[in-house]
């Protein structure tokens, strides 16, 4: 195969790096479908404009303590997804596993209750914890080997276990207590330290900390600054030698947007902010600059401008949903509170029909810009600078039509910054070479700056919830309140990702979920992998009810019977394929939250939440298609 | 035939039945280190039972299997693999939706470890990859591609460079080239010559004698479960090969009979 041929496209000196160019039949693969081919994007995309919609028309989210109570609502169905997910990648269901969880939790209590002659054994807790871990890793292990020797559907033998937990829980709780409830688990020896371990809860409002604004915009503005460096450097082709004038360029720039941030938050008032943010502006975008100087090659033929049919059609498109979107926000009175039809209040449909019209404009624009760039690269940045412009105006549009604070300030912010963003492109666009062939170093560096980039973010967001100030006191704000179950959610994802992406264990759940026989050619062991992923399901569990038990001290013996669905909903969302082989763990946790989010949100924008199910089963469609298209997208070549 | 000392691998008088049918009888071959002996034969001649016997999954019912002059016998895929015999089965041993190095050391990942903690070493597991991949010449662009989105060519050479990596010394290939084109058998035809130049022994297996000859060594032609003998390159032609493996007769029949059906369908 041809390892020797550089593409006459290429400038000659082309760097050393671009020698491996591999297949001729390969397609290269544009900047979009190298970065969506994590299974998990379509859900992040999902939960983030969730969150942007739940953000505008609801009060509570967004703030510190609205995020933190949707991550404790998370966290239960959050675990439980993530061990689904890992099941499911692995080929396998379990629908025992939300009757599993008030199992795990009556087993506990009834062991530490004393109830004289019948059953209630009186144990410590140091003894009944770790035996009721036992009784969930005999039913994971039940499951699994049940599963694996008789070579029926997981679907079926799981059943037959929920059915057994089901009925056990109630006639055990009836035989042991008389009750169709056990509780006080307070009861037993050593509580005190097994609830700090599963049921402690802090505020965080005495940790104060003046600078934390400042922090967390430098973080989140220089987060979002490396990936869009990342984005130029996996975009644009780079230079035979590198031009260092670029480098002191670049640090210029930053200079000047780091002092601008602090400009910004060393003042008050209008004037002050608006040199502020202007300094940070220019700042980002010399920066910018200066690094697509220092590494790319220059563009020398730029074409010229010109718009053919299509895109003067997408235009038209484009204009009427603007032009409907900025109609309906000047219709509805910005004071109006009073509730419409279902489910809408006059302020929510307000908020929908502007920012949902306002993004269909934009997404029309888009789709022109990528069409233009078969036009010419002139007519591309044209059209990106028109878009750039539009996203301008409706920034300052909402800033003076909106009553709400976070559309004044946050909203209109962060639309600057993608304005801001999208002009950065099209200029640069118009200047610089982009690549059309595979550059492998330039993307691992870009890879490893959009990592670096989303922790900075993440960082930042963390340190603004955790900290507070002086003003968010005295304005009386609700205090944000942390669980001990939002912290084992995290951890459970964060190890559960581990394990699935850097262990042999992972390797070989992805391997017997996509082609059994295969794996067992080769050597791994498929039942063993698979019985485990059943025990580390019921695990899993185990862990819910210890949560569950010793957040509420009385568990319901139909407590959790159902919620399996609700797991199999969350993965599936984040990106698991339902026949196994493909899938990620993150992807259950992001979508344990976007279900949560849908029930913190909807009542919290004063909607009916009896429509919550609806709600559920529409993202679930919605998700289903959409991770379909991205990931034969994400393939590109089958 | 051949009774010597050296053979790596040995095939003696051969017979597998399934109750009365008898789907091989007295199959007698051997294969050296860097040669390639070629299993030839229609459908139902008796391939697969061969193939299956050789990998573990059936015991053969009379007759003997030797490698370097001992006798063996495989209980299970997982013995035949220990004594160094990898199959590399037509519809492939790859998980389609994993990356390519992860496919290459699927069941034998390289770990770091740090106390009890162990984790793939990936860095060391894509470099092995793609430096293996070369060796036999496929260039794979990116070994975080899924296996899906490779040719079945590039699959087939995926397997092989993965069996010679993990020391096998027979490689048993199951009609290759049968799903695919020509220029990809091609392909995997020059994967077969570079694991034999690399001191492989290889059993192929295929129904084509043009994909056979230019590779093989040795050839063993099958029909119906008989052995229709064992032959050294030096002593058959390809086409003595392929009416061996046709039948002979049946086939100059065949010839005759759509010579005449030709003929008579160009004078109406």
């Amino acid at each position: 195969m041809s390892d020797t041929a550089v593409p006459e496209a290429q400038p000659a000196g082309a760097p050393a790096e671009h020698d491996d160019e591999g297949d001729e039949r390969l397609a290269y693969r544009g900047l979009f479908q190298r970065l969506f081919i994590r299974p998990e994007i379509g859900a992040m995309i999902g939960a983030l404009a969730i969150w942007v919609f739940f953000w505008a028309v609801a009060i509570p989210f967004g703030t510190a303590g609205g995020t933190a109570s949707t991550l404790d609502l998370a966290s239960t169905l959050g675990i439980m997804a993530v061990a689904v997910s890992m099941l499911m990648i692995g080929g396998e269901f379990d629908l025992s596993a939300g009757a599993n969880t008030g199992a795990m939790g009556i087993v506990v209590i009834l062991l530490v209750k004393e109830t004289g002659d019948l059953g209630g054994a009186g144990l410590s807790l140091w003894i009944a914890i770790p035996i009721s871990f036992l009784v969930a890793m005999g039913i994971g292990y039940f499951n699994g080997s049940m599963v694996e020797r008789t070579a029926l559907p997981s679907f079926i033998v799981t059943l037959g276990t929920f059915f057994v937990l089901k009925g056990a829980k109630l006639g055990f709780s009836k035989l042991i207590v008389d009750q169709i409830q056990v509780g006080r688990i307070d009861e037993g020896h050593g509580y005190d330290f097994w609830r700090k371990i599963f049921a402690s809860e802090w505020e965080r409002n005495g940790h104060q900390f003046e600078g934390r604004d400042l922090v967390y915009t430098l973080l989140v503005i220089g987060g979002i600054a490396l990936i869009a460096l990342a984005a130029y450097e996996m975009h644009f082709l780079r230079r035979a030698e590198r031009k260092p004038v670029g480098a002191i360029v670049l640090a210029v720039g930053t200079a000047v947007a780091v002092g601008g941030v602090i400009i910004l938050h060393t003042t008050d008032g209008v004037s002050g902010n608006w040199v502020g943010s202007l300094v940070v502006g220019v700042g980002i975008l010399v920066g910018l600059y200066g690094w697509s100087e220092w590494r790319f090659e220059p563009l020398h033929e730029r074409g010229t401008v010109h718009f053919p049919p299509d895109i003067m059609r997408l235009f038209g498109y484009a204009a009427l949903a603007l032009v409907l979107s900025v109609f309906f926000a000047i219709v509805f009175d910005s004071s109006d509170d009073s509730d419409l039809f279902f489910p809408f209040t006059e302020q929510g449909l307000r908020a929908v029909l502007y920012v949902g019209l306002a993004a269909v404009g934009v997404t029309m624009l888009m789709i022109a810009a990528s069409r233009a760039r078969k036009v010419s690269p002139m007519t591309k940045s044209a059209v990106s600078i028109i878009t750039a412009l539009v996203v301008l105006g409706l920034a300052f549009f909402g800033r003076s039509e909106s009553e709400s604070v976070k559309f004044r300030g946050e909203a209109f912010s962060v639309m600057l910054a993608v304005a801001l963003l999208i002009f950065a492109w099209a200029l640069f666009g118009a200047l610089f070479t982009e690549r059309t062939s595979v550059d492998r170093a330039a993307d691992r560096v870009g890879g490893r700056m959009v990592a670096i980039g989303l922790i900075a973010i993440v960082v930042g967001i963390i340190v603004k919830l955790l900290y507070t100030t002086d003003a968010e006191i005295a304005a009386g704000l609700a205090p944000a309140k942390f669980s001990m179950r939002s912290v084992w959610f995290v951890a459970f994802t964060a190890v559960a990702t581990w394990v699935l992406g850097w262990t042999r264990f992972g390797s070989w759940t992805f391997a017997v979920g996509g082609n059994k026989e295969a794996s067992r050619q080769v050597g791994v062991p498929a039942a063993r992998t698979k019985t485990q992923l059943f025990m580390l399901v019921s695990g899993a569990a185990w862990l819910v009810g210890m949560l569950l038990a010793f957040r509420l001290n009385t568990i319901q013996s139909g407590t959790g019977d159902g919620q399996e669905f609700e797991y199999i909903i969350a993965a599936v969302v984040g990106g698991t394929l339902l026949t196994g082989g493909y899938g990620s763990a993150l992807g259950g946790a992001i979508g344990a939250l976007i279900m949560a989010m849908s029930q913190q949100g909807i009542p919290s924008a004063r909607w009916n939440s009896d429509w919550r199910f609806v709600f559920l089963g529409a993202i679930l469609l919605l998700a289903v298609i959409a991770n379909r298209f991205i990931r034969t997208k994400a393939e590109g070549m089958r | 035939m051949s009774d010597a000392q050296g053979h790596l691998l040995e095939l003696d008088n051969m017979s597998k039945y399934y109750g009365n049918i008898i789907a091989l009888r007295d199959v007698t071959t051997y294969v050296n280190a860097g040669e390639v002996t070629c299993v030839l034969g229609d459908n139902g001649a008796g391939k697969s039972t061969l193939i299956k016997i050789l990998a573990g999954v059936h015991k053969q019912t009379e007759g003997h299997i030797r490698m370097n002059g001992q006798e063996v016998s495989f209980d299970s895929p997982r013995e035949a693999l220990a004594a160094g015999i990898a199959t590399v089965y037509q519809d492939l041993a790859m998980v389609p939706l994993m990356a390519v190095w992860r496919n290459f050391f699927l069941g034998a990942e390289p770990v770091k470890r740090l106390g009890p903690i162990k984790w793939i070493d990936r860095d060391k597991a894509k470099h092995i990859a793609k430096e293996e991949l070369a060796k036999m010449g496929i260039d794979i662009r990116d070994t975080e591609q899924t296996v899906g989105t490779l040719s079945g060519g590039e699959r087939q050479s995926v397997a092989i460079a993965r069996a010679g990596y993990f020391g096998a010394k027979v490689l048993i290939l199951d009609e290759p080239t049968s799903a695919l084109g020509v220029k990809q058998s091609g392909v995997v035809l020059r994967r077969i010559v570079e694991a034999r130049n690399q001191g492989l022994a290889v059993i192929f297996i295929t129904h084509n004698p043009s994909h056979a000859y230019p590779v093989g060594n040795r050839f063993l032609i099958l029909n119906r479960g008989q052995s229709m003998g064992s032959f050294a390159k030096e002593d058959i032609s390809l086409d003595e090969l392929t009416q061996l493996m046709a039948g002979g007769a049946e086939l100059e029949q065949l010839q005759h009979e759509l010579e005449s059906a030709i003929a008579a369908g160009g004078d109406t």
